[in-house]
């Protein structure tokens, strides 16, 4: 047992949630088994994810594909422990999700899960070396500032550390997002369309860092509607109306992301 | 469905849509509206109430008062009116005898006083006497029986601010006694009696007697005689004119007389009770436009964000080709129904608080006649500019935002992002702590506009509230220098008035020696008079100090011998310094009696006393102006061992020729005292405008919530705390207002010297007021002003914990 620091509450360390001794990349892996997510009652309940079963063992890239509407973001809410299941049990790096209060589930993202937005969604009131070092601030990692530059600078940006939101463009944002969760320390990212707001070329480079991480020996699950972008994962997982209607390896084969066309 | 219908619905749904925000601007609408409406109409219901409270009782439009411990024989002064060459123009006359009397009562009252004889006359009463408890004076003038001890009314003020019954006994000067048959108010009293234009503040420690003339001639052992005449005068009659007759009458009259005739506006209850609805009216304008001002900063913040939100529909109409005109309808019919409604409130609020706003007025100043009808013109006013001012500053927002071009307009996410405002500025400047500590600054300088608006707004409070709880500051400073002033030496002596003026070596003083409470005594003199220079007369008292006199005023210039020792208040009037000339119209004895004679004297100094009546000089400067060598009117007593001033006070009472006695300290004591009754109405605009810098605190703050929702979704997601992002909320808050409550500060500093220089200057002459903040007003003003927009953004908490970080994070506004 760690010093308390307060009445009754351990010290961060100690808070982590605890690693399932069964996982191969300790704090990677993902399981879901019979997950539901309805939405409304009676005559109108949308399913927007229906008796899904997905288990991820180790690091990997690995694609949410599938048409609007079909459940992928719901889905990586889920495993992103900012929605709860209507049925099913979710466990994430060995931690059991469905029964986890919110203040577990807050803990959950801070030191499991990291998100990279569409939209980005910086703080503008802070630069690019500041928002990445929100990440490293809020997961207590020592050295925040420090953390903040050396990752920024990972993703190409060193120069730009003093630049705001808006003083940066679209790709350089994502990247930034990118450092952010990064910073975090977290063994998992999910990304939610994180080429949407951007041009091809740009989409390149942000597809390139998330490979990279996912060599780096941590879980990427990406999000996308884009079969192209698919390609470039090591697993696909297809969601039509709720339900995983393929999951396997990309449908013509993995292809390196600098031969990907859209 | 028709368009008009339709925009009607979009525009409700908006409203509904920010209730909470709604709610509070319409609240601060209702309040600058309804106080503003109250308060106004207490200025038409004062104005009414005096008119028909004078004219109930027929105030006096001249008066001719002799000179202190003058009198002339009964029916003489009646004599001279009707001999005026326009004695047509007099409605009614009345002789008075009026002298100064000590008043001991029941519950260990002892107060100086006034007793006021009213004689028959010609034509209707003049200056009556209004009973509202109580009996009024049998036609005898003694008890019911016509014996029994002479009857009196006894003043209304007098007797509630020290709780006296309805009838009663009391002593008063000579050792008599009177029985007070009910208690009552006379015009030149309604606000008490003594003290010039600080009537107010001595209603509790000056007692006015009402009584026949017969009674008042043989309390004051004076019978047949008379030193006062009150005319009223028919309508169209020019007062001036009869005034110059009667000063000319009177300078003609043999033996001379010394004598003093003043109009109706020099009554001091008169003046104080018309000129302050003015200066009470600029006071209450001054507060119901900050408060109206901070309604248009808020109503601007929650515009400008109501527009902000619609901005794609507005850039998706202007892409339909919808007009401007059109565009512009949705926001502008929302700030105008957000205005309608705090104007409807605003009513209501306007007629809540003028219902104790009456009641409170009628206890203040207790007057025969109370009118309140409601001011529908004043409410109207009142309604008109609470919607205009919000709605116009809600126009500016709207036009700037349907002249942006349409692609700027329908741009989304990071292509729509605005600048960082000031905070670049700032980006060198690192606050302690983690890196999103830094988030609360850097908000506040990337929306300078809206922090700007918020800052104005809370410091238009904070003004308000600071103006109001000054002036009870500047009153009590300004009494406590005047009573650290006097209780500088001496501050256990009692100052004893004689009804005339007698040898120091006489029977009268000789009796005062003799009481054993007394130990040194020392006779004086205390001479009324006027002192004029560069075309400004004002009214004194002058005191002749003896050498080694128990107390002298501190002078801030010039000494005490050759000349008069001014306050810096009159020197500061009529524009004179110590060594100037001014001239000194006083009486003076002559074989016949006192006559008015003026003199030019030097200004040998000036005192620091506020006290603009207060003047002194040495028995070598008066002995030639008054001609009163050896004389006295004014002893200073100062205790034996083992006694105090209320056991000199108690003995005198039945000493001949006393005609009032009173301790420094307990006058000084009684002012103070007077003050503490407006601390309840100072309470309740300390809450208003605490409430109000909470309404505006809370509406930035949750229109900040508003539009950081992805922000703080995004912390939220990364596994920040709801208590921690509302903890960065709050900070934001706090900056703000902080800094708003110390401009506010200021504000309400310069708000207050600028009414304390003008209005209080011109309401109450009399006194040297100058503008003073306690360090404890300061203080709680800033702790308060902090603590209250510290709490407003809690307020946002629930919306916080409840908050949909998925449908936040993906929805584009």
């Amino acid at each position: 047992m760690g010093v308390m620091t307060g009445p009754g509450r351990l010290p961060e360390a100690e808070r982590r949630p605890p690693v399932d001794a069964r996982a191969g990349a300790a704090g990677t892996r993902i399981d879901l088994d019979g997950v539901c997510r309805w939405f409304g009652a009676g005559d109108t309940v949308v399913k927007a994810v229906d008796d899904v079963n997905l288990h991820v063992d180790e690091a990997a890239f690995v694609v949410v594909l599938g048409p609007s509407g079909s459940g992928k973001t719901t889905l990586l809410n889920l495993i992103g422990a900012l929605d709860a299941p209507t049925a099913g049990t979710i466990r994430l790096a060995g931690r059991d999700l469905t029964t986890a209060s919110r203040a577990e589930r807050t803990l959950i993202r801070r030191h499991t899960v990291s998100f990279i937005f569409q939209s980005f969604n910086l703080f503008p009131a802070l630069t690019a070396v500041e928002n990445v070092q929100f990440g490293a601030d809020v997961a207590g990692r020592p050295d925040p500032a420090g953390i903040a530059r050396e990752v920024l600078g990972q993703v190409g940006l060193a120069e730009r550390a003093a630049h705001f939101a808006h003083q940066l463009s679209g790709g350089e944002q994502q990247r930034v997002a990118i450092a952010r969760a990064l910073a975090t320390g977290n063994p998992i990212l999910l990304a939610d369309e994180p080429t949407g707001e951007l041009d091809f070329r740009t989409g390149v480079q942000i597809l390139e860092l998330l490979r990279a991480q996912a060599q780096a020996g941590r879980t990427v699950l990406v999000v996308t509607h884009n079969r192209e972008i698919s390609r470039a994962g090591d697993r696909v997982i297809e969601l039509s109306s709720g339900h995983i209607v393929a999951d396997g390896p990309p449908a013509g084969g993995k292809a390196a992301i600098a031969d990907l066309r859209w | 469905m028709s368009s008009r219908a339709l925009w009607l619905r979009w525009s409700w749904r908006d409203l509904r849509a920010r209730w909470a925000q709604v709610f509070a601007l319409a609240l601060v609408i209702a309040l600058g509206t309804g106080t503003y409406a109250a308060l106004l109409s207490t200025s038409a219901w004062r104005t009414q109430s005096n008119d028909a409270s004078f004219a109930l009782l027929h105030v006096h439009d001249l008066r001719v008062a002799l000179s202190p411990g003058s009198t002339v024989p009964e029916g003489s002064l009646l004599t001279v009116a009707r001999r005026l060459p326009h004695a047509a123009e007099v409605a009614g006359a009345r002789e008075r005898l009026i002298v100064p009397t000590q008043v001991a009562g029941p519950n260990g009252v002892l107060a100086p006083g006034e007793l006021v004889g009213t004689g028959s006359g010609p034509g209707p009463a003049v200056d009556g006497v209004h009973v509202t408890a109580g009996r009024v004076l049998p036609a005898s003038g003694h008890g019911a029986s016509g014996g029994g001890p002479p009857a009196v009314v006894l003043d209304l003020a007098f007797a509630r601010q020290n709780g006296l019954p309805a009838t009663g006994l009391l002593h008063v000067a000579g050792g008599r006694q009177v029985a007070y048959t009910g208690i009552g108010q006379s015009p030149e009293y309604f606000m008490g009696g003594g003290g010039g234009t600080a009537v107010f503040l001595s209603q509790k420690t000056f007692a006015v007697l009402f009584a026949s003339l017969r009674a008042a001639q043989d309390l004051a052992g004076a019978p047949g005689r008379v030193n006062d005449l009150v005319l009223t005068l028919k309508p169209g009659a020019s007062p001036a004119m009869l005034r110059d007759e009667l000063r000319a009458a009177l300078a003609a009259m043999s033996p001379p007389v010394s004598a003093t005739v003043t109009t109706r506006s020099d009554i001091p209850s008169y003046r104080v009770l018309y000129d302050d609805i003015q200066g009470d009216e600029q006071l209450w304008r001054a507060v119901a436009v900050l408060v109206l001002a901070g309604a248009a900063f808020a109503a601007l913040n929650l515009t400008t964000r109501i527009v902000e939100a619609q901005r794609r529909e507005i850039g998706i109409g202007m892409a339909l080709g919808v007009r401007p005109r059109l565009l512009a309808a949705r926001p502008l019919l929302f700030a105008a129904q957000v205005a309608l409604v705090g104007v409807l409130f605003g009513i209501g609020v306007g007629y809540l608080v003028g219902l104790p706003l009456a009641g409170v007025f009628e206890s203040l100043l207790p007057l025969p006649v109370w009118r309140t009808p409601f001011q529908a013109g004043t409410f109207a006013q009142a309604a008109v500019i609470g919607f205009l001012l919000p709605f116009a500053a809600a126009a500016w927002p709207v036009w700037r935002a349907v002249r942006v071009q349409p692609v700027e307009a329908i741009r989304v996410g990071h292509l729509a992002a605005r600048g960082s405002g000031l905070a670049p500025l700032l980006g060198w400047l690192r606050l302690p702590g983690r890196g999103y500590h830094q988030i609360p600054l850097r908000n506040v300088l990337r929306t300078p506009r809206r922090s700007a608006l918020t800052l104005l707004g809370v410091a238009a409070a904070i003004a308000t509230l600071v103006t109001i709880i000054g002036l009870l500051d500047t009153f009590r400073a300004t009494l406590g220098s005047a009573s650290a002033e006097l209780l500088r030496t001496a501050p256990a002596r009692v100052t004893v008035s004689l009804d005339s003026y007698y040898p120091v070596t006489g029977p009268a003083v000789a009796a005062v020696r003799r009481l054993p409470a007394a130990g040194r005594v020392q006779p004086g003199l205390l001479v009324p008079g006027t002192v004029r220079a560069h075309g400004t007369s004002v009214s004194v008292a002058a005191e002749v100090l003896p050498p080694g006199a128990l107390w002298a005023p501190a002078l801030s210039a010039g000494r005490l011998t050759g000349g008069l020792v001014l306050s810096r208040k009159a020197a500061a009037d009529l524009g004179v310094t110590a060594g100037d000339l001014v001239t000194f119209r006083h009486p003076r004895a002559t074989s016949g009696g006192l006559a008015t004679v003026s003199n030019p004297v030097r200004v040998a100094g000036i005192s620091p006393s506020p006290m603009r009546a207060f003047a002194y000089l040495t028995p070598a400067t008066a002995a030639p102006l008054f001609g009163l060598t050896g004389m006295a009117n004014l002893l200073t007593v100062l205790p034996s061992p083992g006694h105090s001033a209320a056991d000199i006070q108690r003995a005198l009472l039945n000493v001949a020729h006393v005609a009032s006695a009173q301790s420094v300290r307990a006058a000084t004591d009684g002012l103070r005292s007077s003050l503490d009754q407006f601390t309840g109405i100072l309470n309740i605009a300390a809450a208003v405008a605490l409430l109000l810098v909470f309404l505006i605190a809370f509406n930035t703050a949750s229109i900040g919530t508003d539009e950081r929702a992805r922000e703080h979704a995004t912390m939220v997601a990364f596994g920040l705390p709801a208590r921690t992002v509302l903890g960065l909320i709050t900070a934001e808050s706090v900056l703000v207002g902080a800094l708003g409550t110390v401009i506010g500060l200021g504000a309400g500093y310069g708000l207050l010297a600028w009414l304390t220089a003008t209005t209080i200057a011109s309401v109450m002459p009399e006194i040297g007021v100058t503008a003073a903040l306690s360090a404890g007003t300061m203080a709680a003003a800033l702790l308060l002003g902090a603590a209250t927009v510290a709490a407003a953004p809690l307020f946002t908490l629930r919306r916080l914990h409840r908050i949909d970080v998925p449908s936040t994070l993906r929805v584009a506004e």
